[in-house]
């Protein structure tokens, strides 16, 4: 594999594990709740 | 409620805990999940939402009327309620930073029986936790 290929591999792979750690999102909600029985 | 909140859209996940009324809900990971729709559904199922904390990441922007927000999708974003964390965020308005926090969304007015749930929610940050 030439080094341009490999570079693109890694460029792909790297994107595939960066962008879903960053994603921006609501993680946890919680609720302090009154009358619950 | 359980059952009531679970159906909502984007949550994956409820545990209620009926010794302290807490409920915590995991969001799923589409993005779909509109705490004030939680809101009504707590209110629609019969009990009294007293607060509701979240945890969220996502960028800070400055809305139209020139507050700072936290944009967690494209077509969602917290207004901040103004205090010294949420100064201190100013700085990375309109940048690529994506911070990671965890503030209190609602509170009951006290000495009202009934909730005013029509009122846009502000996220008052409690801690920053990241900052990517």
């Amino acid at each position: 594999m030439n080094t341009g290929r490999r570079v693109a591999l890694l460029v792909l792979l790297g994107s595939i594990v960066v962008v879903p750690v960053a994603r921006a999102q609501v993680k946890h909600i919680e609720m302090r709740v009154e009358g619950m029985t | 409620m359980k059952q009531h909140l679970g159906r909502q859209a984007g949550v994956q996940t409820v545990e209620v805990s009926l010794l302290d009324g807490k409920v915590d809900v995991i969001p799923k990971e589409d993005g779909q999940i509109d705490p004030a729709q939680l809101l009504k559904a707590t209110h629609d199922s019969g009990v009294t939402a007293a607060e509701m904390d979240i945890t969220a990441r996502g960028k800070i922007v400055k809305d139209s009327s020139g507050s700072l927000a936290l944009q967690v999708e494209p077509n969602r974003s917290f207004a901040f309620a103004p205090n010294e964390l949420s100064k201190g965020l100013e700085s990375l308005a309109g940048t690529q930073t994506v911070v990671t926090v965890r503030g209190q969304l609602y509170k009951k007015p006290a000495g009202k029986k009934k909730a005013d749930l029509s009122a846009p929610l502000k996220l008052l940050i409690l801690e920053v936790q990241k900052k990517e």
